[in-house]
């Protein structure tokens, strides 16, 4: 197991990848270089140096401090994302697999309705109504990615459901709830699986250019895409603040996307070959 | 056929319905809302309510709503006075025009990339491609944007920041397609400015569409390639120009279509951003202004367009492969 793992390239730099940033998270919650709120005087816009290893920011903050510390949102609200879009979506769409005919019409025509929007546009629009915050910022992210997630599985579920161990279980005289847990979730597990990763990067995407945009999370926490778009107009004398932020952010969203890559061959013999 | 049609006519339905409770989703009185914070007469609210048509039994909003929405009329834009249609028509073919060269640029160098990187599977070519590919969908489209300006605009100077057009030329309003105007004005320093100005947004909107071509063009004629006919081929002395393209392309076609669906998704997403990026005046970049200044009548128009264009771009896909492989026929995508 271990050595197919070492063989599967994408997985395992993904899995590097994605520990790093995440022990870098956790180390952050309890030790920073310093105070990601602290303003020193007179250290505005510093390039990177001894004392401040990637330099300060406009107002004398520590960049490398902020950096690790937005590490916590982008990874924990990822997560988060990813958990209840798996939850809500995998059971909505194995619902719609297994009882078919009206219930999986009504719920189709509602996702397809939600996927039909540019999954940005939905996410600005949910937190133009509802004001900038991080409880909206989640809302609105887990939202745009349930969708995707209720197409793949109730896909996945509609094929189990032909099968003749989903009849047979009928047959016995199990109940619906239990047909859906034990039968048709374990089996469906692949494209869950992989399309968690998928989520995961799509939200931290969707929070930073949220953040970007002016609608993420507000102020006081330092969000990678509140800082890239504070970055813009002093690239010229510090372009360690746009250059940084965005390197965290792409190998984040690189190390799961290589996740759900190397999920999907290790788990879908059919593609191991390629 | 028909039933596909039946469902995209209830998909119009829908979308028309989700961008009609737009307004209405807003937490409090949109009049009040509308008007800010200051507050205002009762009158004024009833006028307001009364030019929204909000004072009406919502079924007959919904109906007047759709009416109104066929006929391609969805209200006056409340920061500019002016009809959103009429706003609409002025900006849409420049993202048309930035989305066009996007994807042009960005499907003809992502089929040659791919097919050259099958073609050498295992190279040091291939592992370049892949690899650049892989980095490049994942890229956050804000950040690469900002890093090109940086680099192409701001240290180098070779093209311009933001923008359109040179401010210096003055194009007369014909077809709103910079390129097909400057050129039937035989205005050639214009024209020539307009292609300076798009290189940048395009390049950066392409980007994405891009790295998504290459991948799937490439494990697409890498499984074509395996199959017994190609062997075939291969024994009947064909050259491999001939195998790839009458062959293994013809063959890999649905797939690569379906990515350019996919891209196309892309596209219009990415479009919010790099038009915002670089002050590009089109749909994108007017329809963040709107949200963010809470132009509700703007707003329910583009999220109705926006969905309505990706409906139509998953349709069309899902025909055009059904044309090309019509063993597809039977099954619904």
């Amino acid at each position: 197991m271990i050595k197919e793992i070492l063989k599967n390239k994408s997985l395992f730099i993904g899995a590097i990848l994605f520990s790093f940033f995440a022990l870098v998270c956790v180390t952050s919650l309890f030790w920073t270089p310093f105070d990601p709120k602290e303003i020193f005087d007179g250290a505005a816009l510093l390039p990177p140096n001894d004392k401040f290893y990637f330099g300060t920011d406009d107002l004398g903050r520590d960049l490398f401090s902020r950096l690790v510390v937005g590490s916590q949102l982008s990874i924990g609200i990822g997560l988060i994302v990813g958990g209840i879009s798996v939850f809500i979506g995998a059971s909505t769409g194995l619902i719609a697999a297994y009882f078919g005919n009206k219930v999986d019409h009504y719920l189709t025509q509602v996702m397809n309705a939600l996927q039909a929007m540019p999954s940005l546009l939905l996410a600005l629009f949910v937190v133009a109504i509802l004001g900038p915050s991080i409880f909206n910022t989640i809302l609105s992210v887990t939202l745009v990615s349930i969708p995707i997630m209720y197409r793949l599985v109730r896909s996945a579920g509609q094929i189990e459901k032909s099968k003749d161990y989903v009849m047979s279980a009928k047959a016995v005289g199990a109940g619906h709830f239990r047909i859906i847990k034990s039968h048709l979730l374990p089996n469906c597990l692949t494209p869950i699986l992989v399309q968690t990763a998928v989520c995961c990067s799509e939200a931290i995407l969707n929070i930073a250019a949220l953040g970007f945009l002016g609608l993420g999370i507000p102020a006081p926490y330092p969000e990678w895409g509140t800082m890239l778009s504070d970055s813009k107009n002093l690239m010229q004398t510090s372009p360690h603040l746009m250059i940084l932020p965005g390197l965290c952010l792409l190998f984040l969203i690189l190390s799961t996307q290589l996740i759900s890559d190397g999920l999907r061959d290790q788990l879908d013999p059919k593609l191991r070959s390629r | 056929m028909a039933s596909r049609c039946v469902k995209l006519l209830f998909s119009f339905l829908f979308i028309s319905l989700v961008s009609f409770s737009v307004i209405r989703l807003i937490p409090g009185d949109p009049a009040q809302s509308l008007i800010g914070e200051r507050g205002a007469s009762a009158e004024r609210i009833a006028e307001i309510k009364k030019n929204l048509g909000l004072d009406q039994p919502i079924t007959i909003q919904y109906l007047k709503f759709l009416k109104n929405a066929l006929a391609g009329d969805f209200g006056e834009s409340i920061s500019s006075k002016q009809p959103v249609m009429q706003e609409f028509k002025i900006l849409w073919p420049a993202t048309f025009e930035l989305s066009v060269i996007a994807l042009l640029w960005s499907s003809i160098v992502g089929l040659v990339l791919g097919i050259l990187a099958a073609i050498r599977r295992n190279s040091f070519f291939d592992y370049t491609a892949v690899s650049l590919s892989t980095v490049g969908f994942a890229m956050p489209l804000f950040w690469w944007g900002l890093i090109v300006i940086f680099f192409f605009a701001v240290r180098l100077g070779w093209f311009p920041i933001s923008g359109r057009i040179d401010v210096i030329f003055d194009v007369p309003y014909v077809t709103g397609f910079y390129f097909i105007d400057t050129l039937a004005a035989k205005n050639y320093d214009a024209f020539l400015s307009a292609i300076r100005f798009i290189i940048l947004p395009a390049f950066v909107l392409g980007t994405i569409p891009l790295a998504l071509i290459v991948r799937v063009t490439r494990s697409a004629v890498i499984d074509i390639a395996k199959e017994d006919f190609i062997r075939t081929a291969k024994a009947k002395g064909l050259s491999p120009a001939k195998i790839i393209i009458k062959h293994i392309l013809k063959n890999a076609w649905p797939q690569i279509l379906t990515a350019l669906g996919l891209a196309l998704g892309h596209l219009l997403t990415g479009a919010i951003m790099t038009e915002t990026l670089f002050s590009w005046p089109g749909v994108g970049r007017w329809i963040v202004q709107s949200i963010m200044a809470r132009d509700y009548p703007v707003v329910q128009a583009g999220l109705f367009y926006s969905m309505a264009i990706i409906i139509f771009i998953n349709f069309l896909t899902d025909e055009m492969i059904k044309f090309i492989n019509p063993r597809l026929k039977d099954k619904s995508i």
